[in-house]
C-alpha cells in the first residue's frame, strides 16, 4: 500500500486536535460538510493507522471521507505547529490505494481521468472549442514563453483568459500557445488516485514542450503550475523541472513592479482577495495578488476574515467539485459569506477553479457581485477593456 | 452486546440520521485520545446538538443498557473519555456556541464544546476576557477542561484550576435525564451570578468527576475586563531549592493577582538546569512594572539569571509541555503527575532523576510543572514512538506512577482502565465510598462513562 511510505507521519499524529480548529468547522471544509471526526486530519490518521494495522479496509463507504477532502492544506498548515504531517501526500496515497485495490472511487473522479485521456481535456471539448478563447489573439510560435491556460481557463473562462493574454501581451510578453496540441496537465490522475498513466503523460508532455523550444511556462491555473513544477519532477525522478514555471500572479506582480503598464482608469471599487489554496498555503504565494490590487487606482482593499494561511477553501479543491458537488457548493457559499461580510463590491482571486466555484457560490447565496481574476482589474485599469466588466450586472458571453 | 442496528435506528429517530454513525472508519477516529491508552472503539457516535437530544440519548441508553461516553476535544491525557466498552459516544462538537455574554454581571455562558480560544475571542471583542488559559492549548474545550478540572499557565496562580473559582453555574443532564442547574441558576427566578447560593455547592460535585455524574450542557463562567498588560520573563535558577523559594515568593508576595505563577521545565539532558517561565499580568502598566521589578530582584537574590525568552514563547504559543519538537519526535505521554505542596516538588524531582534518568536510563522524559495557588501541578512528559516503544513506555510509566502516588502527590486525572483508576480504587477511602454512593444513586445502571474513574466491578 502506498500509505506505508508515510507510516512515520501517520504514527506521529499526537491527536492534539489542532487540525480541527477552535470553532469546530471554521478551518476544514471537509468537516464543514461531513461533520465527523473522520473528516479531520486526526481522524484520517486514525483511519490510515487502522488500515496499516489491518483493522480497516478501503471500502466504498469510506470513499466519501477520503475523496471528499478538498486538499486545501488548512490542516497541514495547522499541523506545522505539531506533528508536521503532510495531509495532502497521505490523502493522495490513500486515493491511489483505492484504485490499486480495485475499490470503487467516486464516478466523477473516474470520468474526469477517462475524459482527459480520451479528449485531452477534462471537459471533452474538441480542440476547436477548447481554443475558442484565443480567437482574435496572435501568438508567437517558438518564442520560448508558453502561455498554458489549462482546461478550466480554456473551457469555462474564455473571456477572462482572453483578457489575461491581452494584459500579458500589452505588457510586452511574447507568448507561444500550443493551440490544438494543448492537453490537460495531468492533475486528474493524482487527484483521483488513478496514477497509472501519470508518468507516461508527464514524459510525453515534457517531450512536446522540449520539441517546441519552451523555456518558460506561464499559467493562471495553480494546479497546472504545481503539476509542472512539483508533480512532473517527482514522477520523472528529476530534481526540478527543466522548464521554468511561473504562475500568473508572479508575472502580474512583475508587470506592476517594472511598470510595464500604465494604470490610468480608476476602478472606484471596494475589493477583496481570495487566496487560492494551491498557491497560497501550498507555495506561500500570498503577496503578489495583494500587491497588484494595491497598485491599481481607485481600489479600496479589504481583507476577508479568513485570509492568507488561514483562508477558507473555495470548495473547488481536491476534485470535490466533480465528485461531491453538493459539498463543494456548500463550501463555496460559506466562502461567499466571508466575502459578503467585507461589504466589498468585487471578489478577486488568481485561480480559475476558485473563480468558478466562487461564482457558483454567488448564485447560491443570491449575491450580485463579480468574481474576477486580478488580471481583469489590471486590464480595466490599463484601459485594455471597458470598466463595465466590473459591474455586477455584467454577464460575459462565455 | 450492543444491538448495533437497533441502537442506530433509535439514535437516528432521537436526533437525525445524518448525525448518527456506526461505520467502522468513523468509529476508529474516536478510539484514542492524547494519551497512550489502548484503542477503544465505541459502537456508535452521535453528534448531539441540544440538551433535549442528550436526554433522549440517555433514555435510549438506560432502556437498552448501553453505556454512554462523552467526547469533547478528544485530548484527555489519561483515558478519561474513551469508551471502556462498546457503547454510544456522544460527540459534543456541535454544542460549541457562546450563548450569552453578560457584561453587567461579568458572566459568560457557553456550551460545553466551545473552545477557550473561541470564547476569549468573543469576549475580547467586548473588552472582556476569561484570562485563565488551558494547558492543552487554545483548541481545548471549556466543558472538557472544567469537567476534568484542568489548569493552565495563565492566571492559575490566582484562580487555580478551571472551575475552582470561576464556575458560576453549570447545567448538567443527569444519567436519568433530569436537568440540573447549579449555583444561583438553581433558583428558577434568579439569574446566573453566583456559585455558592442555595445549600451545598453542587457544582463542585461535577468538577473533576470526568463526566461520570452528568453530562454538562452549559457553563457560566466569571469573566473580567480585558485591560491586562503582560510581560514575559524566562530565567534559570541555580537549584531546585531556589525554585521552591521562588514559588513561595510568588504566592506570598506577588501571586495574589494576575500573575502567571511559574512554569518550571527541566530537560533530561540538563537535569541541574532549572528553567522557569512566567507571564506577569496586571491591570495597570505600573503594576506590571512593579511586579517585574520584585521578580527580577528575587531572581537575582537567588542567584538566578534572566534567560532567552524564545523557549517561553514556544511554550505559551503552542501546546504546553516544554518538549521542543512536539510530535515530530513521537507522541506524548504525561506520567508521574499530580498536585502537591510547593515544598514537595523535590519528592517528584527525586523520582524523575533517580528512578527515571539514573536507574532506568530513560533520558527522553522532561520534568515540568506549574505553580497553582499554594501548590504545584507537576508531571513528567516524554515523546515516544508508536507503536514500537509503547509497551516499554507504559510499563515504565506505571512503575513511576505507583512510586509517585505513594508520596504526597494527589492524582491529577483518573480516567479509565489505562488511567489511574486502579490506584484510586486501591485507596478505600471515605471519599471514594461516597463517590461510589453518589454514582450508584444518580446512575443505577452505570450508563454514563461506565468504567471511567470507578471500575465497573466496584459498583456491582
Amino acid at each position: 500500500m502506498r500509505i506505508e511510505e508515510f507510516k512515520d507521519m501517520i504514527y506521529a499524529c499526537g491527536r492534539c486536535n489542532f487540525c480541527r480548529g477552535t470553532d469546530f468547522n471554521e478551518r476544514c471544509p471537509e468537516v464543514f460538510t461531513q461533520l465527523w471526526e473522520s473528516s479531520t486530519l486526526r481522524g484520517r490518521m486514525a483511519i490510515a493507522r487502522g488500515i496499516l494495522e489491518g483493522q480497516l479496509d478501503y471500502s466504498d463507504d469510506l470513499a466519501e471521507r477520503i475523496f471528499g477532502c478538498f486538499m486545501c492544506g488548512r490542516c497541514r498548515e495547522e499541523c506545522k505547529k505539531a506533528a508536521q504531517i503532510d495531509a495532502i501526500a497521505i490523502t493522495k496515497a490513500m486515493r491511489a490505494d483505492f484504485v490499486d485495490k480495485g475499490v470503487k472511487i467516486p464516478e466523477g473522479g473516474t470520468n474526469m481521468v477517462d475524459t482527459a485521456i480520451d479528449s485531452g481535456n477534462i471537459f471533452a471539448d474538441t480542440p476547436a472549442r477548447h481554443t475558442k478563447w484565443a480567437e482574435g489573439l496572435t501568438f508567437k510560435e517558438g518564442s520560448g514563453t508558453l502561455f498554458y491556460p489549462g482546461c478550466l481557463a480554456s473551457h469555462r473562462f474564455k473571456e477572462k483568459t482572453n483578457i489575461l493574454v491581452k494584459v500579458l501581451q500589452a505588457a510586452g510578453y511574447e507568448l507561444d500557445f500550443l493551440g490544438d496540441d494543448q492537453t490537460c496537465c495531468g492533475t486528474p490522475f493524482w487527484i483521483s488516485g488513478k496514477v497509472g498513466n501519470a508518468k507516461e503523460w508527464a514524459e510525453n508532455y515534457l517531450k512536446k514542450l522540449n520539441a517546441r523550444g519552451v523555456k518558460e511556462i506561464i499559467t493562471p491555473c495553480p494546479s497546472c503550475f504545481r503539476a509542472f513544477d512539483e508533480e512532473y519532477p517527482a514522477l520523472l525522478g528529476l530534481e526540478e523541472f527543466p522548464i521554468r514555471i511561473r504562475h500568473t500572479s508572479e508575472v502580474l506582480e512583475e508587470i506592476v513592479d517594472k511598470k510595464k503598464l500604465k494604470f490610468k482608469v480608476s476602478l472606484d471599487k471596494r475589493v477583496t482577495y481570495h487566496d487560492p489554496c494551491e498557491i497560497g498555503r501550498y507555495r506561500e504565494i500570498y503577496d503578489p495578488g495583494r500587491k497588484v490590487l494595491s497598485s491599481l487606482p481607485g481600489v479600496e482593499y479589504v481583507e476577508m476574515s479568513r485570509y492568507r494561511e488561514e483562508a477558507f477553501c473555495c470548495g473547488g479543491g481536491g476534485g470535490v467539485k466533480i465528485m461531491y458537488e453538493n459539498h463543494s457548493n456548500k463550501v463555496a457559499e460559506e466562502r461567499i459569506n466571508d466575502f459578503i461580510d467585507t461589504e466589498a463590491d468585487i471578489l478577486t482571486t488568481v485561480c480559475p477553479a476558485c473563480e468558478m466555484n466562487l461564482t457558483h457560490g454567488t448564485y447560491a447565496a443570491d449575491v450580485e457581485a463579480r468574481v474576477l481574476d486580478i488580471a481583469e482589474l489590471i486590464a480595466v485599469a490599463a484601459g485594455i477593456v471597458d470598466k463595465g466588466i466590473l459591474e455586477p450586472d455584467y454577464f460575459p458571453e462565455d | 452486546m450492543v444491538d448495533v442496528k437497533k441502537i442506530t435506528q433509535l439514535l437516528s429517530d432521537a436526533t437525525s440520521p445524518d448525525r448518527v454513525t456506526d461505520k467502522d472508519f468513523d468509529l476508529i477516529s474516536y478510539s484514542r485520545d492524547l494519551s497512550p491508552a489502548k484503542q477503544k472503539l465505541p459502537s456508535h457516535v452521535v453528534l448531539a446538538e441540544t440538551r433535549e437530544e442528550i436526554q433522549k440519548i440517555l433514555a435510549i441508553a438506560n432502556k437498552n443498557d448501553v453505556p454512554v461516553y462523552i467526547r469533547g476535544g478528544g485530548t484527555s491525557h489519561w483515558d478519561a473519555f474513551l469508551p471502556q466498552e462498546p457503547g454510544i459516544m456522544v460527540d459534543l462538537a456541535r454544542m460549541n456556541k457562546v450563548l450569552e455574554i453578560n457584561e453587567r454581571d461579568l458572566v459568560v455562558t457557553v456550551q460545553p464544546n466551545c473552545t477557550w480560544a473561541k470564547m476569549d475571542e468573543e469576549l475580547r471583542k467586548r473588552g472582556l476576557t476569561y484570562l485563565c488559559s488551558e494547558a492543552g492549548g487554545p483548541a481545548m474545550t471549556v466543558g472538557g477542561s472544567v469537567m476534568k478540572a484542568g489548569g493552565g499557565p495563565h492566571s492559575t496562580a490566582k484562580f487555580g484550576f478551571h472551575g475552582n473559582q470561576d464556575v458560576i453555574c453549570l447545567e448538567m443532564v443527569l444519567p436519568n435525564g433530569d436537568v440540573v442547574q447549579t449555583g444561583s441558576a438553581a433558583w428558577p427566578s434568579a439569574g446566573k451570578f453566583e456559585r455558592q447560593c442555595l445549600g451545598p455547592d453542587l457544582a463542585g460535585m461535577f468538577l473533576g468527576a470526568e463526566g461520570i455524574l452528568g453530562v454538562c450542557t452549559e457553563l457560566s463562567l466569571r469573566i473580567r475586563p480585558a485591560v491586562d498588560f503582560k510581560e514575559r520573563l524566562s530565567a534559570v535558577l541555580p537549584t531546585l531549592d531556589d525554585v521552591v523559594e521562588f514559588g513561595h515568593f510568588i504566592n506570598r508576595h506577588v501571586g495574589d493577582e494576575y500573575l502567571q505563577g511559574i512554569y518550571l521545565w527541566v530537560a533530561p539532558d540538563t537535569p541541574d538546569l532549572f528553567f522557569i517561565m512566567m507571564d506577569i499580568f496586571g491591570y495597570e502598566p505600573e503594576i506590571v512594572k512593579h511586579r517585574k521589578k520584585k521578580i527580577l530582584d528575587k531572581i537575582a537574590e537567588l542567584g538566578g539569571e534572566i534567560a532567552d525568552r524564545a523557549p517561553a514563547d514556544d511554550y505559551y504559543d503552542r501546546i504546553l509541555t516544554g518538549l521542543t519538537d512536539l510530535f515530530t519526535a513521537g507522541v506524548w505521554h504525561f506520567f508521574g503527575a499530580g498536585s502537591l505542596r510547593i515544598d514537595d516538588i523535590k519528592f517528584l524531582y527525586k523520582i524523575w532523576r533517580e528512578e527515571l534518568l539514573e536507574k532506568r536510563g530513560y533520558t527522553k522524559a522532561g520534568f515540568g510543572g506549574q505553580v497553582l495557588p499554594r501548590r504545584w501541578l507537576a508531571f513528567m512528559v516524554t515523546n515516544y514512538k508508536e507503536p514500537e516503544e509503547w509497551e516499554e513506555l507504559v510499563k515504565m510509566a506505571d512503575e513511576i506512577d505507583e512510586m509517585t502516588l505513594k508520596g504526597p502527590v494527589v492524582p491529577y486525572g483518573v480516567g479509565g482502565r489505562d488511567g489511574l483508576r486502579q490506584f484510586v480504587a486501591s485507596h478505600d477511602t471515605g471519599y471514594y465510598r461516597l463517590l461510589k454512593t453518589l454514582k450508584q444513586t444518580l446512575d443505577p445502571k452505570n450508563i454514563l462513562q461506565r468504567g471511567i474513574f470507578i471500575p465497573e466491578e466496584e459498583l456491582q
